[in-house]
């Protein structure tokens, strides 16, 4: 079984190159599991050996580095130096001089199991500690990073409504601008129904492809993030992403938005008499 | 045996348009009476200011007189509703402007094929007479073509063949030779003429003596008044 001793282990290790080779009387050194970044900094590989002790400079035990561990998506992990390694139970606790203590454990249960239930009958037999769900463990920690999303989700819809704001005004110039050519459609005896018709799908095309093209640049910028900062961090964390949902809302949006603008924009011009639009 | 006697096409019975400019009437047009005939080829020409744009947009059902009457082809028009005006323009008249305004995204048989699209004229129909009628004004060649890949004079005879893309009983001009330098200015004039040989009334108000003369009657225009026709 392999516990988890967080980096506050000082790793005193070398690689096993220049060390003395195992023979078949000496107790083969027991393997330990190191996550990437540690692996990374320390300049380890699989089947280095190197000497742990919980204290720099102490005579520690020599071990070998037997796996090394890609982290997990976590995003609490990011922002913490952590460096993570895995060793058997009994050893960490020598190391670390706990004993017999425990601080916390896992149970896992079937999915069948009441779980309410089991943590009622935990805490009424279980003295001196309390049982959890690890869903609300998660849900507690997570509380920071739900009040960050919020607020990055605030910050997109601001974003958002603020260059909706920028393309209504956008459009509507552009239709200003045609305004002797509506009104010379108007004299040749086109319908306002028809100019109207015309202008909106030309904006709803228009928005359309505007939205496309910025999901398209969205997506790209996504990748950009998440190569960069998956590369700094040395996690899996995704830290940008463009979920179906998002482009659903942006194109979404943006097609309303566009509509709107063409409608708003085309009525001003064919309710005013084609002359006036000629600016006679 | 009994003679026929064709109305007018254009008919004005005492007609004038005032505007309010601020507190002031202004008086663009006073007591026009003029008759423009089946075939005829008419030149409104008077200096600026006269009232010579009032008096066509009066003739092309885009203005409506202060007092007086306005038929063309024996239809009242000088009180209709836009609705109306709108349909009548689309089927009776056809436009010519100084500045073309053709669609920039539309190809030139697609621009002369669209008030065919408005008067809901069959897709096959629409695109072989739209070619039938840039072959016409000589651009057989550039069916394809933008508005941007043609020279002024081109852009202007698209817009002639846009004009007479519904047949109108019509056809009016309003400086079309302005925005043209003096060779491309002659084509127009020559392509005018071959349409008004061909059959249709033409009415154009131009400063442009050259277009004037080719004209069969000019129509002179001083402060709102018609002084010789």
């Amino acid at each position: 079984m392999f516990a988890f001793l967080l980096a506050s282990l000082l790793v005193q290790g070398s690689s096993s190159v220049g060390g003395a080779p195992a023979t078949a009387v000496e107790r083969q050194p027991r393997t330990i599991a190191i996550d990437e970044t540690l692996a990374a900094r320390a300049h380890l590989k699989v089947g280095d050996r190197v000497s742990i002790s919980a204290l720099p400079g102490t005579i520690g035990d020599t071990v070998i580095v037997g796996a090394i561990v890609r982290r997990g998506a976590d995003p609490s992990e990011v922002a913490r130096g952590d460096l993570r390694v895995r060793m058997h139970l009994d050893q960490i606790q020598r190391i670390a001089g706990y004993g017999d203590r425990v601080d916390r454990f896992a149970i896992a249960t079937t999915p069948a199991a009441d779980i309410p239930r089991l943590i009622d009958r935990i805490n009424r037999v279980a003295f001196g500690f309390n049982a959890y769900r690890s869903r609300d463990i998660a849900v507690e920690t997570s509380r920071t990073f739900q009040v960050v999303s919020r607020f990055h989700r605030a910050i997109g819809i601001i974003t958002i409504v603020a260059s909706s704001v920028f393309l209504l005004c956008i459009m509507v110039l552009k239709v200003e601008e045609r305004r002797r050519d509506i009104a010379a459609l108007r004299l040749m005896g086109i319908s306002r129904a028809t100019v109207v018709r015309s202008i909106v799908m030309e904006a709803a095309v228009v928005a359309v492809l505007g939205s496309a093209l910025g999901v398209a640049l969205g997506w790209a910028a996504s990748l950009f993030v998440n190569w960069h900062y998956q590369a700094l961090y040395r996690t899996p964390l995704e830290f940008s992403m463009v979920t179906p949902a998002t482009v659903v809302f942006a194109v979404s949006l943006s097609l309303v938005l566009g509509i709107a603008a063409g409608v708003v924009a085309s009525l001003r011009l064919v309710r005013t008499p084609p002359l006036v639009l000629f600016g006679r | 045996m009994s003679a026929r006697v064709e109305s007018p096409i254009v008919s004005l019975r005492d007609v004038r348009r005032d505007y309010a400019l601020g507190a002031e009437r202004v008086h663009a047009l006073q007591g026009v009476t003029l008759d423009v005939e089946r075939g005829d080829y008419v030149a409104i020409v008077g200096p600026s200011g006269c009232g010579k744009s009032t008096l066509l947009n009066l003739i092309g059902v885009i203005d409506q007189p202060t007092s007086g009457t306005v038929a063309i082809a024996g239809r009242r028009v000088d009180a209709m509703s836009d609705r109306e005006a709108t349909q009548f323009r689309l089927r009776n008249i056809g436009f010519v402007f100084q500045r073309f305004y053709l669609l920039p995204i539309l190809s030139a048989l697609e621009n002369v094929a669209l008030p065919m699209a408005e008067a809901k004229v069959s897709k096959a129909v629409r695109i072989e007479r739209a070619a039938e009628l840039l072959r016409y004004v000589g651009l057989g060649n550039r069916e394809r073509h933008r508005p941007s890949e043609l020279s002024g004079g081109e852009q202007q005879r698209v817009a002639i063949a846009r004009a007479l893309a519904n047949g109108p009983t019509l056809l009016l001009a309003d400086e079309p030779t302005g925005e043209l330098d003096a060779r491309t200015g002659a084509e127009i004039i020559s392509l005018f003429q071959r349409l008004n040989a061909d059959g249709t009334t033409i009415v154009v108000v131009t400063h442009d003596e050259d277009l004037a003369s080719a004209s069969r009657r000019k129509v002179h225009i001083r402060d709102g008044r018609v002084v010789d026709a």
